[in-house]
C-alpha cells in the first residue's frame, strides 16, 4: 500500500490536510487570519445535558380513559402544545418527542441550560386549554385633535427623513454596512438585533406597499431601496439578500425572498384605535367538545375537520353560530389561535365541520390540536432527571482535566516503552483526537459524562492497535531484519489482530447504541467512533509516519530507539 | 516464561475469585439503583454557614407533620465532598419534590441568626400568623413557599433565601419511576444476552479456520470462559461495594459490564491470533502446548502494555472526572485489570488444558 517514495509524500500531504481540516473543526475560535475561519467555527460542540445542565422529563400519557387510538391522535396533538410552551420558555433547541413503549405512550422532553425548572414542569403538565372565541367589534378610532395631527406630521417627517440621510450613507460614497446601521437605527425590534435580516418571506405574507417593492424593483442581490417606503408601520428602507423557490403544502412552488429593512415609525394621522380584545370569551371549550376527525366532502373529496359536541356543547354552539352568522369563530389552544373559521349559518345538532383548503397533513394537524384539548389524555411526570448549571460547568472541567492527565500519562508511558515510535504514536495520537472531535461536531454527537469517558477509553483503546504494530516491529528488528521490511512486516501481521479486536468492541458498541437509553447511547456512540477513526490513524497516520522517520538512515539503524 | 505448565496455580487463583464474588452475590445480592427499581436521587450542596449533617437531613425529611403524614419514610443519605450531600428515597411527585427542597431550606434557615436572614422577606412586613407569607428573591419577584408547621404554630420566618441565594442549592436530581425501571432492567438483560451471543458468533466466525488440533468452537467456548470470569469479578466486587459502602448498580454499570465484555474478548483474541498464527507455520514441529505457550509469551508485553494505558486513562477519570461516573469508571477499571489477567492466564492454558483432556 505505502510503497514508493511518491506515494508516502501523497499520503503525508493528505495527512497534513486532513489534520489541518480536522484541527480547524476541533478548536473553537480561530486566530483572525485563518482560511475558512467562519466555516470552521460554525461547527459546535454539543454539550448533553449533564454538562450545560438541565432536565430531562418522561411524561405517561394516562390513556384509561379515551381507546388507544384515539390517545395516540390527542398525544401528537400534547406534543404541539407542550413545544409550544417550551419555546415559549425561551430554552435553546428544547426536544420535545412521543415514543410509544408497548401499550404506553409517552413524552419526552429535554431541556437544556439555566431555566426555572419547577415552573417549566408546572407548565408543561398542565392539561391544553382549548377555547372558542367569537370576534369583538372594532371600537371606532379616536380621532386626533389639530396640535396632535401637526405633531405626528412634523414627527413623521423627521423620521423620513432620517430614513433619506440612512440611504445616502448606505449608497454614498461612506458606502456603511446595512447589517450594522440596522442594528443602530431599525425601529423594528423584531430584527434590528439581526441586523434588520427578516429571513426569507413570501410576498402574500407581507404589507402590500413591502411586496411589491421587494418582489418588484428589487431583482438583484444586495440591492436598496433608493427612496424610504412607505407602509402604515412606517418608513422602511429595503435590501433584497437572497431568493428561492420552495414547495409549499399544496404542491406550488413559490418564491421566497430574503431580506433586511430597517424601519422608522410613523404615528397614524387618521386617528388611534384603543386597544381592544379582539376575542371573546364564551363558554365554549374543549370540555364540551367531544372529539375532532378528518373527513372529507362527500362531493369534491376535499379534507374538512369534523367536530362532535356533547349535548351541552351542541346548545352554545347553536347559540354561538346563530348569533355570529359571516364572523368568525376563534379557536385557541393555549391562547393560541389555531383556526378561525367564519359562520356559515346556525347549525343545530353538534355536529360541525370545518372546511377550507386543507391538504391533509394540515387537516390532520389542526384534528390533533383540536383533540389535545377535547380528549381527556392527561400526562404525568412518570421520570426527571434535573442537572443543575453548576454542576454542569464543573463536570465539563473535570472531564478536560481527566482527559488532559490521560492523555498526558499515556503519552508518557508510550514514549517510555518505545521511544521515537512512541513519539509517532503521540503525534498520531493528537491526530486521532481532533479527527474524533471533528466527528463528534460533524454530526453533531451530543456528548455527555458517560460519553467523554468513552472518548477516554477510546485512547487507551487506540493505542492498543500502536501497541500491536510496534510490539511486531520490535520483534522483526530484533530478528535482524532490515528496517524498512520490518515496517512492512509488523504492519501486516498486526492488521488481522487489530480487526479482529477492534470487531468485538465495535459490535458491543453496537448493541448498547441501539440498548437505547440516552446515557448509554452516547458512551456507545463515542467509544465507536473513536474505535473505528483509531484503527485508520493507528494503520494509516502512524505507518506514514514511520516511514518517513525511517527514511533517515541513522534513526533506522538505531534500532534501540525504537523499543528494540 | 512457562505459563501454561503453572495453569494449575492460575486456575485456583480465578477459581477462587470467582467462586468469592458468587458468594458475595449470593450473600450480598447487588443493590439495584433507581434506574432499575424507580427512586429518587437528590444531590445538594448545603451553605457553609449550615451545620448539616446525615443525621439532621434525615431527621428533617422524615419527620412527621401534626396529622403524623410523614413527607417521606426514610432517606438514605451519603456525604459527598465539603458541604455535598446524595440523598436517596423513593419515587416522588414533582409536589414533594419541591416540599423538600422547601423544607430543608426553612429548617435551616431557622439555624441562622435572626439578622443573616433574608432581609427581602423582612422587608415584606408580613404578620406573624398569617400562612402563605410571600417571600421575595433578590430581584423583588415573589417566591412561593408553602409553609406547614408541626405544630400548627406560628412560623417567624419562613425564608429560603439568604442576600437572594438558597441555602441548599440542588445539583441534580433524579426521579424514575416503577415502569421506567422496570423498562430498563429488562433492556439491560436484553443488551447482555444480545452482546454475549454476537460474541460467541463473532468468535466462532473469527476462528473459524482453524481446526487442528482444537476445532474452532473450542476457542469460543474458552473466550466465553474468560468472559464469565472477566465479569464475575466486578460484579462480586460491586456485590461487596454495596453492602459496605452502599454503592449501587446503576445503568452506567451495565454498560461498563458490556465494555468489558468488549474488551476481554478482544484481548483474548489478540492471543488466540497469534496462536492461530504459530499453529499454521509451527505445528508440525511443536506441540500444542508449546506453540501456545510461545503464543502467550510473544503477545504478554502487548497485553499489558494495553491494559496500562487503558488502565491509566481510566485512573484519570476516576481521579479527575465527574463524581457520577465514579463508580462506572471504577467497574472498568476492575474489568480492565480481569480481562488482562484471563486473556494471559486463563484462556490459553484452558484451551491446553482441554486439548490435553481431548487426546486422552
Amino acid at each position: 500500500m505505502v510503497g514508493t517514495r511518491q506515494q508516502v509524500w501523497i499520503l503525508f500531504a493528505l495527512i497534513m490536510v486532513l489534520g489541518f481540516i480536522s484541527g480547524s473543526i476541533f478548536v473553537d475560535h480561530l486566530p483572525g487570519t485563518w482560511p475558512a475561519k467562519y466555516w470552521f467555527e460554525r461547527f459546535r460542540t454539543h454539550l448533553g445535558l449533564d454538562l450545560q445542565g438541565g432536565s430531562h422529563l418522561v411524561y405517561e400519557a394516562d390513556t384509561s380513559e379515551v381507546s388507544f387510538e384515539d390517545a395516540e391522535i390527542a398525544i401528537s396533538g400534547v406534543r404541539d402544545v407542550i413545544e409550544a410552551r417550551v419555546n415559549a420558555l425561551g430554552v435553546s433547541e428544547p426536544v420535545v418527542q412521543t415514543a410509544k413503549v408497548g401499550e404506553r405512550l409517552r413524552i419526552i422532553v429535554e431541556l437544556a441550560g439555566v431555566f426555572d425548572v419547577n415552573d417549566a414542569i408546572a407548565q408543561i403538565g398542565a392539561t391544553p386549554l382549548l377555547e372558542f372565541k367569537t370576534e369583538a367589534a372594532a371600537p371606532e378610532p379616536v380621532p386626533v385633535s389639530a396640535e396632535e395631527r401637526a405633531k405626528r406630521e412634523q414627527s413623521n417627517a423627521s423620521q423620513f427623513k432620517k430614513a433619506q440621510d440612512s440611504i445616502q450613507k448606505i449608497i454614498g460614497a461612506e458606502g456603511q454596512n446595512f447589517a450594522e446601521l440596522a442594528t443602530e437605527l431599525s425601529e423594528d425590534p423584531g430584527s434590528a438585533q439581526a441586523g434588520g435580516d427578516l429571513g426569507f418571506m413570501r410576498r402574500e405574507l407581507l404589507v402590500k406597499e413591502f411586496g411589491d417593492v421587494l418582489y418588484g424593483e428589487l431583482a438583484g442581490e444586495g440591492e436598496t431601496t433608493l427612496e424610504p417606503i412607505e407602509t402604515e408601520f412606517g418608513y422602511h428602507i429595503i435590501q433584497r439578500l437572497e431568493s428561492r423557490t420552495v414547495t409549499d403544502d399544496t404542491g406550488f412552488e413559490v418564491e421566497e425572498v430574503r431580506a433586511r429593512h430597517i424601519l422608522f415609525r410613523t404615528q397614524s394621522l387618521e386617528g388611534d384605535v384603543p386597544d381592544y380584545q379582539p376575542w371573546v370569551q364564551t363558554e365554549l371549550g374543549g370540555k364540551q367538545l367531544n372529539r375532532s376527525e378528518v373527513q372529507f366532502d362527500s362531493y369534491s373529496g376535499a379534507a374538512q375537520i369534523g367536530l362532535q359536541f356533547d349535548d351541552e356543547g351542541a346548545r352554545l354552539f347553536e347559540e354561538l353560530t346563530d348569533a355570529n352568522v359571516g364572523k368568525r369563530i376563534g379557536i385557541f389552544l393555549d391562547n393560541n389561535l389555531i383556526s378561525a373559521p367564519v359562520v356559515q349559518n346556525r347549525i343545530p345538532g353538534g355536529e360541525a365541520v370545518i372546511t377550507g383548503n386543507f391538504t391533509i397533513p394540515e387537516a390532520r394537524e389542526l384534528v390533533e390540536r383540536l383533540n389535545a384539548g377535547a380528549l381527556p389524555v392527561p400526562i404525568n411526570l412518570v421520570s426527571q432527571q434535573t442537572v443543575g448549571p453548576t454542576l454542569g460547568t464543573a463536570s465539563v472541567a473535570k472531564s478536560m482535566a481527566a482527559g488532559l492527565v490521560g492523555f498526558a500519562l499515556v503519552a508518557l508511558l508510550m514514549l517510555g516503552i518505545y521511544r521515537v515510535a512512541g513519539l509517532v504514536a503521540v503525534v498520531a495520537l493528537v491526530w486521532y483526537a481532533a479527527i474524533v472531535f471533528s466527528f463528534f461536531k460533524l454530526i453533531p454527537v451530543t456528548l455527555t459524562l458517560a460519553g467523554i469517558a468513552g472518548f477516554l477509553l477510546s485512547i487507551g483503546m487506540a493505542v492498543d492497535a500502536n501497541v500491536l504494530i510496534f510490539e511486531r516491529l520490535r520483534e522483526e528488528l530484533r530478528l535482524g531484519n532490515a528496517f524498512g521490511h520490518a515496517v512492512v512486516v509488523a504492519f501486516d501481521r498486526a492488521w488481522n489482530s487489530i480487526r479482529d479486536s477492534n470487531m468485538s468492541t465495535l459490535i458491543t458498541c453496537l448493541i448498547l447504541a441501539w440498548f437505547g437509553s440516552s446515557v448509554v447511547k452516547g458512551f456507545a456512540i463515542t467509544l465507536g467512533i473513536g474505535v473505528l477513526v483509531s484503527m485508520f490513524s493507528a494503520i494509516i497516520i502512524t505507518r506514514v509516519f514511520i516511514e518517513f522517520a525511517g527514511r533517515s538512515r541513522w534513526l533506522s539503524k538505531q534500532k534501540w530507539l525504537w523499543g528494540a | 516464561m512457562q505459563i501454561i505448565k503453572h495453569s494449575n496455580i492460575y486456575f485456583a487463583v480465578s477459581g477462587l475469585l470467582v467462586g468469592a464474588s458468587a458468594l458475595a452475590v449470593a450473600v450480598f445480592g447487588l443493590a439495584l439503583g433507581i434506574d432499575f427499581t424507580g427512586g429518587s436521587l437528590l444531590e445538594i450542596t448545603v451553605d457553609e454557614r449550615i451545620q448539616a449533617d446525615i443525621a439532621s437531613i434525615q431527621g428533617i425529611l422524615t419527620r412527621a407533620d401534626e396529622q403524623g403524614a410523614k413527607l417521606l419514610d426514610s432517606v438514605q443519605a451519603q456525604k459527598t465532598g465539603e458541604a455535598g450531600f446524595l440523598l436517596r428515597f423513593r419515587n416522588v411527585s414533582e409536589e414533594d419534590h419541591q416540599a423538600i427542597i422547601g423544607r430543608l431550606n426553612t429548617e435551616f434557615a431557622s439555624q441562622l441568626p435572626e439578622n443573616e436572614r433574608s432581609k427581602e422577606a423582612g422587608s415584606e412586613g408580613a404578620p406573624a400568623g398569617v400562612s402563605g407569607i410571600q417571600a421575595t428573591d433578590f430581584e423583588g419577584n415573589p417566591i412561593n413557599i408553602e409553609v406547614g408547621t408541626a405544630d400548627g404554630g406560628v412560623i417567624e420566618s419562613p425564608v429560603i433565601t439568604i442576600g437572594g441565594e438558597s441555602l441548599v442549592v440542588e445539583d441534580r436530581f433524579e426521579s424514575i419511576g416503577p415502569t421506567i425501571g422496570n423498562e430498563l432492567k429488562q433492556k439491560s438483560i436484553y443488551a447482555m444476552i444480545a452482546v454475549i451471543v454476537s460474541i460467541i458468533l463473532y468468535i466462532a466466525w473469527a476462528f473459524r479456520k482453524v481446526s487442528d488440533p482444537v476445532s474452532s468452537w473450542k476457542y469460543g467456548i474458552t473466550a466465553i470462559f474468560a468472559l464469565v470470569h472477566d465479569v464475575a469479578i466486578p460484579v462480586g466486587v460491586f456485590a461487596v461495594l454495596g453492602a459496605v459502602a452502599g454503592v449501587e448498580v446503576d445503568i452506567l454499570f451495565v454498560t461498563a459490564l458490556l465494555t468489558i465484555l468488549g474488551y476481554s474478548v478482544n484481548d483474548t483474541i489478540v492471543v488466540f491470533d497469534r496462536t492461530r498464527e504459530n499453529l499454521s507455520r509451527d505445528h508440525w514441529k511443536h506441540e500444542f502446548e508449546w506453540i501456545v505457550n510461545k503464543s502467550v509469551n510473544e503477545t504478554i508485553r502487548r497485553s499489558v502494555y494495553t491494559a496500562l494505558t487503558t488502565f491509566v486513562v481510566l485512573l484519570a477519570v476516576y481521579l479527575f472526572g465527574g463524581e457520577s461516573i465514579k463508580h462506572f469508571v471504577l467497574a472498568l477499571m476492575i474489568g480492565v485489570v480481569a480481562g488482562t489477567y484471563s486473556s494471559i492466564f486463563l484462556a490459553s492454558p484452558l484451551l491446553v488444558a482441554w486439548e490435553k483432556r481431548g487426546r486422552r
